[in-house]
């Protein structure tokens, strides 16, 4: 069913000052949707996940994205995240002198903003951030760290997971989310991605291993080689990449 | 204040033995602020410098560090969006030993403004365990704004600590895209950039109520700096 659709990429070629990167690209994302993006280094993987996001250094030479039924390349990325599009780094950014509560507080009123809504009481934003916080067992002591600054690869992963919760996107991309990540990290993130995935929403998880989809176990599996998608299947895919490697495909 | 600290005919004001001095001078050419402070045995002297928009200056401050124990504290941020002039001359001069001193400058730089900031650790021979750091940072706004930092130590001692620190830097791309990400929008995700930058001279404002109000204002002149670029 057409309405289904979520995201539509069709023709999508793409790249940063004169390197072309991604080389055509179409994809279709349908509601409930759990879709893998694998492939080697250098593939484009990342570059799929920044002009999703609208990151402002990325150039569209050609092609087209629809995102719930909107042009989504006419969009700015904070026009694009009060749309429910939601990008979990893949190096989340330290932001010195601003802590995660004034930082999510300014996130989550201009989400508000966008939707016509008042801002959010001041009791009810800390009761949010406390029950989400606890969904991704972060200590409530971050609420008071400055974003990102001096946290381990796994706690900046976490906090990812934490204000993916916060917004509960209709669409998580999720960059290299496992990587940096122990065992035990690994599990916390890909229960709190599963525990907020619902029919009516998606989510692409952009990785290099098969690790995170033993957790986060994907309905459609692609495999992204140099800048073109080359292979799409179901999640036995994964299995077979993990024993005959990328050359294969 | 008490009476230890009053200007006298030269303007200096002398801190006193064991005294401390803590005041917030909103703009440069404060009539209060002296040209000199002198800094006795075991006083501290911590002051706050602002400049707002639109506010023109050149001023030379000269503090001296001359009772054993004496610590100084000078801090102050800029925020320069028009056709400002700001001339900004610190000389921190150790003259015992065992004294300690801090200088932070941070500033933005937009429009046509142009910041001239030059800054002196003087060490005297005698002045050994001298503690003295300085560090001025700035944000070019605008490709038209100029920004100029002469840090200078001259020291004479050989057991001191003293480093000094300038940079001049753009907004950070990488943040506001990740802000952004996250809904904030552009103006948004460029005022907090800016009023980050520039909180820890902020923080050093003891006052509560003041602190509050002048942060509020500051926000406001961010936001118009923003908006105009």
């Amino acid at each position: 069913m057409a309405n289904d659709i979520l995201l539509k990429i069709e023709g999508l070629r793409a790249g940063v000052e004169d390197k072309e990167i991604l080389k055509g690209v179409d994809l279709v994302i349908r509601k409930g949707e759990i879709h893998a993006v694998m492939g080697p280094n250098g593939a484009g993987k990342s570059t799929l996940s920044a002009v999703l996001a609208g990151k402002p250094q990325f150039k569209i030479l050609d092609g087209s994205i629809e995102f719930m039924g909107r042009d989504l390349l006419k969009m700015s990325p904070e026009e694009r995240s009060w749309a429910g599009i939601f990008l979990s780094f893949q190096y989340p950014v330290e932001i010195p002198g601003v802590t995660i509560t004034n930082f999510m507080k300014t996130a989550i009123n201009s989400h508000r903003k966008g939707k016509g809504l008042e801002p959010l009481k001041a009791g009810d934003f800390l009761k949010l951030m406390r029950e989400k916080m606890a969904f991704v067992q972060m200590k409530p002591e971050f609420a008071k760290r400055e974003v990102n600054v001096g946290f381990s690869g796994g706690e900046k992963k976490r906090n990812e997971i934490f204000q993916m919760a916060m917004f509960d996107p209709n669409l998580a991309i999720l960059d290299e989310t496992d990587s940096g990540l122990d065992v035990d990290a690994l599990r916390i993130v890909a229960s709190g991605v599963n525990a907020l995935h619902t029919p009516q929403k998606a989510a692409i998880v952009i990785t290099h291993y098969q690790r995170l989809l033993d957790y986060i176990v994907p309905d459609v599996v692609h495999v992204l080689k140099d800048g073109r998608i080359v292979k799409t299947a179901g999640r036995e895919l994964v299995a077979m990449i993990e024993e005959k490697g990328y050359d294969s495909l | 204040m008490t009476a230890c600290s009053a200007m006298d005919v030269l303007n200096t004001i002398t801190i006193g033995a064991g005294q401390s001095f803590h005041k917030v001078y909103l703009n440069w050419s404060d009539e209060q602020l002296p040209a000199r402070f002198v800094v006795e045995r075991d006083a501290s002297l911590d002051i706050i410098v602002l400049s707002m928009p639109g506010e023109d200056c050149d001023r030379a401050v000269e503090i001296e560090l001359a009772g054993e124990g004496a610590s100084a504290d000078i801090s102050g941020a800029y925020i320069c969006g028009g056709s400002e002039n700001v001339r900004i001359a610190v000389d921190m001069r150790h003259s015992v030993p065992g004294c300690n001193s801090r200088q932070l400058f941070k500033g933005l730089a937009g429009g046509k403004s142009k910041i001239d900031f030059y800054g002196k650790i003087t060490v005297a021979k005698d002045a050994q365990k001298t503690a003295a750091f300085q560090e001025n940072h700035n944000i070019l706004l605008s490709d038209y704004a100029r920004v100029n930092t002469r840090p200078q130590l001259e020291i004479y001692a050989d057991d001191v600590k003293c480093s000094h620190g300038a940079t001049v830097g753009r907004l950070n791309e990488e943040e506001l895209f990740y802000m952004r990400s996250r809904g904030i929008s552009l103006e948004d995700a460029k005022v907090l950039q800016m009023v980050s930058f520039l909180s820890p001279v902020m923080e050093g404002i003891q006052e509560e109520k003041l602190r509050e109000e002048l942060a509020c204002r500051l926000d406001e002149a961010v936001r118009d700096i923003v908006r105009g670029i």
